[in-house]
């Protein structure tokens, strides 16, 4: 029996319960992941896998094969994560303030751990589609052109917001990863 | 730092940021094994449930609503509304026969109409 997305897909879309767990079991780790990435929270995380989870069956009659399933389904995640987010007001970058390093004693390993930690948190601070596209591409391991669609853009705008993005850490870390003021 | 070293930066920051454990997976599986809601069907896959759920059994009060009113109408078909309903019988003679018109004539110019 073919067990593609597409074809468990369609047997969703014919109302079968077996096929809907199948895909879930399949692919909520991974946007459970993504959203918690994005919101940065795990609880919200949770709302919103389920949320995007639920519209997998109820849309599924009505959903077409234009796109891979892991597409629209990271799509429908994406876009409830920045509705969630825009209902709570964003947090200017500068604001975060600068990120200090708890423990300057620390070893080579606890320090790198801190970097990583305080880029996260950066991350965290950034706007919401700068922060989606971030995690898409480089966590995701999205080219532009499937992260573009996702966010429902175009490559180069796609392109525009990776580069503020960066250019945001990059002023936000500063003292982090030793750089002057651009 | 250039830009490769600070997109590997960004990479391990995201991979090492909270991946989704099993228990939140478990959690989330938990909430979605409950009933699920009906699913949104287009519109042509709708119409023959519409049609098969169509609820063809009388319900009596409305029938008797319905015939009554039919018997209503049919007498007052009968009848007429200017008559009493329980006067049907009496045969109605017009106080004005055909004799009660009159052709005057046209008062200025004498005409017959």
């Amino acid at each position: 029996m073919d067990d593609s997305d597409e074809a468990l897909m369609g047997r969703v879309a014919r109302g079968d319960e077996r096929a809907y767990h199948s895909l879930v079991g399949r692919h909520l780790p991974a946007m459970l992941g993504l959203a918690r990435r994005i919101l940065g929270n795990a609880a919200e995380a949770e709302d919103v896998a389920q949320e995007a989870m639920l519209r997998v069956w109820t849309h599924a009659p009505r959903w077409q094969p234009l796109a891979a399933f892991r597409t629209w389904l990271t799509r429908v995640t994406v876009n409830l994560c920045l509705d969630r987010k825009r209902r709570v007001p964003w947090v200017e970058l500068e604001a975060a303030g600068e990120i200090v390093d708890p423990a300057p004693d620390a070893g080579e390993q606890a320090e790198s751990d801190e970097r990583e930690r305080a880029v996260a948190a950066a991350i965290q601070q950034l706007p919401d589609r700068q922060r989606a596209a971030i995690v898409l591409t480089y966590s995701e391991g999205m080219s532009n052109a499937q992260a573009a669609e996702i966010l429902g853009t175009s490559i180069s705008a796609l392109e525009t917001l990776l580069v503020r993005g960066k250019q945001n850490l990059r002023r936000a870390l500063k003292s982090l990863i030793g750089e002057d003021e651009p | 730092m250039n830009t490769q070293e600070f997109d590997a930066l960004l990479t391990r920051a995201l991979e090492r940021q909270d991946k989704a454990d099993d228990a939140a997976v478990e959690r989330v599986k938990a909430r979605l094994a409950g009933p699920l809601p009906r699913q949104q069907l287009p519109f042509w896959r709708l119409l023959p449930t519409v049609l098969l759920d169509w609820q063809f059994a009388p319900a009596w009060p409305r029938v008797a609503a319905l015939g009554a009113c039919a018997v209503i109408g049919f007498a007052i078909g009968l009848s007429g509304v200017d008559r009493r309903i329980d006067r049907t019988d009496t045969a109605v003679i017009t106080s004005g026969g055909i004799g009660s018109i009159v052709f005057e004539p046209e008062p200025l110019t004498g005409a017959q109409p």
